[in-house]
């Protein structure tokens, strides 16, 4: 039969290897599909990656030289990577949003945490509409807490007499408004992971003599361990990736808890013809999620693939 | 010293002791309601205050000069001058909605914007998720490298696009001439938004694939062996089975990446600036910076009355898709 094949083709003038490929295609589909599949994967890598490898290039080109960067880099001068934590306190920017991403994880895992057990395993009228009002906050653009969120950070807003606590410039200025945000979505996590323990494992350690809170932080919390260390992951990336209130809600000075959008904004604006300065920033400042992300991508892909069913 | 501070100890064990047996005997409701409490504080005084408090500033009249935050009670005035575009040239940067200017148009821009990258991040996350649902050899890694965009900080994606687009350096900029644009793709507003797009398609369609997989993972694989036997050819399945019971999840993702698109503001100040690209959220800050307070809520709130109108338009199609379909 192959040779039969073989014969078939080489029959024809003008039978190229693109056609016998294409004719031995049409024969069997399954071929096919798999050079399709392989075509679409290698297309979607690319994309993806395409703009790191340019980061990359420009990083480790001369400024002088960036005009002639082609897809190779023209030169190679890897200061680059050292200067960006001499001219701006780049390793502060950094430690800044480390702080604060982590931080507001800790907030949001505890809050959410109660608030997943209540929704995921206790029954109560208002259950449904608080919910909703959860779920609705995310409606909302941050440009409409901005103005009232930044007056009461600033001090001006008076409570029973006593002006608000000034908290513009630290990390409670940013983490306090990211919380809020990002709590709805670890909450929606938690909930669907609470709610899968069996009622007779809380029942149990209850029996034992065990409090309700204990029951919660010693078995319900333990035994959903990947829920929880998912919503951490989730609410970290979307903490530290967040630009809107990270731009907004301090003046920008490293010493002022300005995070990582102030240190790459600072090159863009600051040295404005040091592409290589931008280029290597931009990389340092990936990699902290970069690494979670391989080293938490199954947790990620359930985390919110579990999410959406629940939808 | 020993006796007192055993009995401090005692007194303290006490508190603790009354307060675990409070908590035991509360009813299921009480104890729900005081476990929710701390969250919804923070929620209250971070989310729903400055709600009211927002759409109260939308009220009164700008303050630019004077010391007072705010001018006088003014009702709805601002809403009917902001929809009427009589603060177009008055009070606002840009313009909130001129067909003569679509590109300078927040309300325009906002929704091309939203349309454009949502059907790309649609139609490309479900080609990536059919290719992360198969299994073969390295997809841990072609998962992670699709993943990776997602997690960028917008700051850095704003910087990779820019560093792709900038006039002179980019290799952008040849595609954008060879298309017949200009040298300078950044600063031209008919020219950058679509860059603003190509980069929200770049990070957010691993989202949108991630939510697709999680509906693919979900079907049934019996039914494609039926389908097999039967003799249904891969596009046949695809049509019949994948797509049919994947669309619900898509629908819930493309509403989830419509809300997040309309709120669209970090990316393009990174990318192009405000000035360039004037989405809605662009508006409240700038209009906010230049200390019209009460302009600027009013369009903070407008933006979320747009962003409530399209998801309610959503929800009540989808509900009568499914009532209707099924």
């Amino acid at each position: 039969m192959a040779g039969a094949q073989a014969s078939e083709t080489s029959d024809e003038d003008d039978a190229g290897p693109f056609t016998r490929w294409v004719q031995k295609s049409i024969r069997n589909p399954d071929r096919t599909y798999r050079a399709m599949f392989y075509v679409v994967t290698i297309f979607f890598l690319i994309t993806t990656l395409f703009p790191f490898y340019w980061l990359l290039v420009l990083a480790l080109t001369p400024t002088d030289l960036v005009d002639q960067a082609g897809l190779l880099p023209a030169g190679f001068n890897p200061e680059a990577f050292i200067t960006i934590f001499e001219q701006l306190p780049f390793h502060v920017y950094l430690f800044n949003s480390f702080v604060i991403a982590l931080g507001t994880t800790v907030v949001v895992l505890v809050l959410a945490s109660l608030v997943g057990y209540v929704f995921g395993r206790l029954d109560f009228p208002g259950r449904g509409i608080l919910m909703i009002l959860v779920l609705a906050i995310s409606y909302f653009p941050p440009a409409a807490f901005l103005l009232p969120l930044f007056r009461l950070f600033t001090g001006n807003v008076e409570i029973l007499g006593l002006s608000s606590p000034f908290v513009f410039n630290s990390p409670i200025g940013i983490g306090l408004p990211l919380s809020a945000l990002f709590m709805p979505l670890s909450i929606f996590i938690l909930t669907t992971f609470y709610g899968q323990i069996p009622d007779g494992l809380e029942d149990a350690a209850r029996v034992e003599g065990t409090t309700r809170l204990g029951a919660l932080f010693r078995v319900i919390i333990p035994l959903s361990a990947p829920g929880v260390a998912t919503a951490g992951v989730l609410t970290f990336i979307n903490v530290y990736s967040e630009f809107f209130f990270s731009y907004l809600m301090t003046d920008g000075q490293a010493q002022n808890w300005g995070p990582l959008v102030w240190g790459i904004l600072g090159y863009q604006t600051q040295y404005a013809a040091s592409y290589n300065l931008m280029a290597a920033a931009s990389i340092i400042g990936v990699l902290p999620v970069a690494i979670l992300v391989v080293i938490a991508q199954e947790r990620i892909v359930s985390g919110l693939t579990s999410g959406a069913l629940k939808e | 010293m020993a006796t007192e501070r055993s009995t401090e100890a005692g007194r303290r064990s006490g508190v603790y002791a009354r307060a675990v047996r409070w908590l035991e005997n509360l009813s299921e409701t009480a104890f729900a309601y005081l476990l929710l409490a701390p969250a919804f504080l923070l929620l209250v005084v971070i989310a729903f205050w400055p709600l009211l408090s927002t759409f109260r500033m939308s009220l009164f009249a700008d303050s630019i000069s004077g010391a007072a935050q705010l001018g006088e009670f003014v009702g709805l005035e601002n809403y009917i001058n902001l929809l009427t575009g009589q603060l177009d040239t008055v009070a606002l940067p840009q313009p909130f909605f001129d067909p003569s200017a679509p590109f300078q148009s927040a309300l325009i821009v906002t929704f091309i914007f939203t349309i454009v990258s949502v059907f790309f991040e649609t139609i490309i996350g479900l080609g990536q998720a059919l290719v992360l649902d198969q299994k073969f050899r390295g997809r841990r890694w072609v998962r992670v490298a699709i993943i990776i965009p997602w997690a960028v900080p917008i700051v850095i994606q704003g910087m990779m696009f820019y560093l792709l687009f900038r006039s002179g350096i980019g290799p952008g900029v040849a595609v954008v001439e060879a298309l017949g644009g200009s040298t300078s793709p950044l600063v031209n507003s008919a020219e950058a938004l679509p860059i603003i797009i190509l980069a929200d398609i770049w990070k957010t369609t691993a989202f949108m694939a991630l939510l697709i997989l999680a509906g693919l993972q979900s079907v049934d694989r019996s039914l494609y062996d039926v389908a097999k036997v039967a003799g249904a050819t891969k596009w046949q399945q695809f049509k019949t089975i994948t797509f049919p019971l994947v669309l619900p999840t898509v629908l819930v993702a493309m509403l989830f990446r419509t809300i997040a698109a309309m709120r669209i503001y970090g990316l393009i100040e990174t990318t192009a600036s405000c000035t360039t690209v004037p989405s809605l959220s662009c508006l409240v800050v700038t209009t906010f910076s230049t200390r019209r307070y009460g302009t600027a809520s009013a369009v903070a709130f407008v933006t979320a009355a747009i962003i409530g109108i399209v998801v309610s338009v959503y929800i009540v199609r989808y509900w009568q898709g499914s009532e209707g379909g099924v």
